[in-house]
């Protein structure tokens, strides 16, 4: 279970101040929903170590993520736009899944992109893919490097049904079959309704269970 | 109305620039060389050529080792060192020079510090002081320009970056060196064509005619030989030089880049590489600092008041701020001129390209050439130089400065009109309204940081001043290097740190002045 309990945040000391109350259960997708500027991506900036609470814990499977640092907390994270390194070709952005130096043609590499439908990209620059496949290449990186939480910040903005409809059904697979934890921000209800079980919305600085 | 504007400084522009070349063409078939003691033109050419590529590459080096350590590191009093930087382009190279002459010289700091072991500081004057004058000034613009391009990558591409937990080596060549690579062909090309027509720094540091640019040997076969058809032939090979360099270098991106959206985002390295960052930072900033307190703590001294009671000084003063007001007024109305006019241009349009051309004067023809050019036109419409020589400083200076005022004008132009150009013809806004009410209150700080630099760059020129100054008409710097040529050491020193503190007010006065009178924000 993902657990943030109880977490408290500002960005500046007379900023609005936050409190999030969230659990997440493995193999489950929990959508999280609100205005702009109401603190969804702060809430995930904070799971992956990117800001640090004032007070509260974030837990997994009940050992804190918290004085963790962003590299070494299992977590993957999938923006929506610079998942990829543009000038990389897109082997080479999913080896950067297995360590700093592993290589493009290694077989986990050519599988990962494989299970993604990506195998005849595999030596294309990522500069050169469309929006959909770009985000192919992250998720056969987030596959490759198999952490149990997955933080998903508006993956599908920008993209048109017929891309996003694929992607959305990969992600719903990986998240089953590898019992990971996810959160999917996102301000468009039909992404959530079609992949999230529970949804939280941020109102005045709080998680408000839907 | 501002299409017209902006066609009519175009083509005067181009008109004058063909008026001052067709001078030098002119003169090339009419005024024999008199046999001077200048170098071969090829060795100029091959001396000028490496030198300026060895300073490239050092420049762009320590450019990037800079921003590179700057990007990471947070102290007090970064801000200030990150502004010093933006001057570095503009400041008086003949300050810098007389900076490192009193840190590395004969009788420089360096010296005193290590005689007493028995050693001796590699002489300053040379190939290796002219590289490292030119690293100095040009290092610390590159640095300020990677610096930008680092501080814009997307704070979500660092963040993936430190999830997917890169090494401080992967983090340099994924993130980093992509983010600067698109500047690097730009900001290189200016480089090279700065050195290549590199004036005060090699005249005083060159050490002889083995170090001779160009540039050099034109002010020498004038003001030495009096030899004006050497001076008129090496002018000629210069221009067709840059030209070779500046037309395939003008496909390029732009070098400056001072509009750069910050990202929020810190990823701080780790200790061991944060104490690589702090020691490079330490190092280049002493090589760049060293030299202007250098040229603030000796100039400072006894020889500053004699230099104050002297009628001389007042008047090299009252001519290089009046000089630098009138070309700084007139390098803004050009670039503001000609940045509304292609702002309203499509990209692809043939008229939005001739607009920018007239901008490229100073890296095509070099502030020597320009000069001599207008030494030749004032000859033959029998305009004596004396009376030309106050004409002439303020529109070359505004001329040579305009490409700078440009790159920093044209991109909030252009985005002003691609953002509002609907809006202000949907409204039906005057010319003068969409000024007053839209373009002066957001162009507040970017005025002034033109008007600061074109006024600083003025201030420091030596170059036109060369072919045209005399004991009676005289600026700062020519004030300065007289003072160098007749050994007055201690004046020349005191000239220098008025300067200085002169270029580096201004350039710190202007844009916030501006800022306050048009209430700019970001």
């Amino acid at each position: 279970m993902l657990a943030i309990e109880a977490v408290s945040f500002r960005h500046t000391p007379d900023g609005p101040l936050y409190r999030f109350d969230i659990d997440v259960a493995p193999g489950e997708i929990v959508g999280l929903t609100g205005a702009s500027g109401s603190g969804k991506s702060t809430l995930l900036d904070l799971i992956a170590g990117f800001l640090t609470p004032l007070s509260g814990d974030i837990a997994l499977g009940g050992a804190s993520l918290l004085g963790r640092p962003p590299e070494t907390r299992p977590v993957s994270i999938l923006f929506q736009t610079d998942n990829v390194f543009e000038h990389l070709s897109a082997s080479a952005n999913v080896a950067l899944g297995l360590s700093n130096n592993a290589r493009a043609d290694d077989p986990a590499v050519r599988k990962a992109l494989a299970q993604m439908g990506l195998e005849t990209f595999s030596p294309r620059r990522a500069a050169d893919l469309s929006g959909g496949q770009k985000q192919r290449v992250a998720l056969a990186r987030t596959l490759l490097r198999n952490k149990p939480v997955l933080l998903l910040d508006e993956p599908f903005t920008g993209l048109d049904e017929e891309t996003a409809a694929p992607i959305r059904k990969a992600i719903a697979d990986l998240v089953t079959a590898n019992n990971w934890h996810a959160i999917l921000v996102s301000h468009q209800k039909e992404d959530v309704a079609a992949l999230a079980s529970r949804r939280y919305e941020i109102r005045d600085g709080r998680t408000h269970p839907v | 109305m501002r299409a017209l504007t902006g066609a009519a400084i175009a083509i005067a522009i181009a008109v004058l620039i063909a008026a001052l070349l067709l001078a030098l063409f002119i003169a090339g078939r009419t005024i024999p060389t008199t046999g001077s003691t200048v170098t071969g033109v090829a060795r100029l050419v091959g001396m000028s050529a490496i030198q300026a590529a060895l300073s490239t590459l050092l420049s762009l080096a320590a450019g990037i080792a800079l921003a590179w350590s700057l990007d990471r590191l947070r102290f007090f009093g970064r801000g200030f060192i990150v502004g010093l930087l933006s001057t570095a382009l503009v400041l008086p190279a003949l300050v810098i020079v007389s900076g490192l002459v009193a840190v590395w010289g004969r009788n420089g700091w360096v010296n005193a510090l290590i005689e007493p072991l028995g050693l001796n500081a590699p002489s300053i004057f040379g190939l290796g002081g002219i590289l490292a004058a030119h690293t100095l000034l040009n290092g610390a613009f590159s640095g300020r320009i990677f610096l930008d391009r680092l501080e814009a990558i997307p704070p979500d591409k660092l963040k993936l970056g430190r999830s997917l937990g890169l090494s401080a080596w992967r983090r340099f060549t994924v993130i980093d060196i992509p983010a600067i690579a698109g500047s690097i062909p730009g900001a290189g090309a200016t480089i090279f064509l700065l050195c290549f027509t590199s004036f005060p720094i090699v005249l005083v540091l060159g050490g002889g005619p083995a170090n001779q640019t160009l540039e050099v040997a034109i002010y020498q076969a004038v003001r030495l030989d009096f030899d004006l058809g050497a001076a008129v032939r090496l002018a000629i090979v210069q221009l067709v030089v840059c030209a070779a360099i500046i037309i395939p270098a003008s496909s390029l991106s732009p070098a400056a880049a001072f509009f750069g959206r910050r990202s929020r985002y810190r990823w701080p390295d780790s200790r061991a590489v944060t104490a690589t960052q702090t020691g490079i930072l330490s190092i280049l900033l002493l090589g760049f600092l060293t030299p202007l307190i250098a040229v603030l703590a000796r100039g400072m001294g006894p020889a500053l008041a004699a230099v104050l009671a002297q009628p001389n000084f007042w008047r090299a003063l009252w001519t290089s701020l009046t000089i630098g007001t009138l070309s700084a007024l007139l390098t803004l109305m050009l670039a503001l001129g000609l940045g509304m006019a292609r702002a309203l241009e499509p990209r692809q349009s043939l008229l939005r390209t001739a607009l920018g051309v007239p901008v490229f004067t100073y890296l095509a023809v070099p502030a020597v050439v320009l000069s001599l050019g207008f030494f030749l036109l004032a000859r033959f419409i029998g305009v004596p130089t004396s009376a030309a020589a106050p004409v002439v400083l303020v529109i070359a200076n505004a001329l040579l400065a305009l490409p700078f005022a440009f790159a920093t004008l044209n991109p909030p132009l252009e985005a002003i009109a691609r953002r509002n150009k609907k809006l202000i013809r949907a409204l039906g806004l005057s010319s003068t309204a969409q000024w007053r009410r839209i373009e002066w209150p957001l162009l507040g700080r970017p005025i002034g940081y033109a008007l600061a630099v074109a006024f600083v760059f003025s201030l420091g020129d030596l170059g036109v001043i060369s072919l045209f100054g005399t004991s009676e008409f005289s600026t700062l710097p020519w004030l300065m290097y007289r003072a160098l040529g007749a050994y007055r050491s201690a004046d020349a020193e005191a000239i220098g740190a008025i300067l200085l503190v002169l270029s580096l007010s201004a350039f710190i006065a202007i844009p916030k002045l501006f800022e306050v009178l048009t209430h700019a924000r970001d």
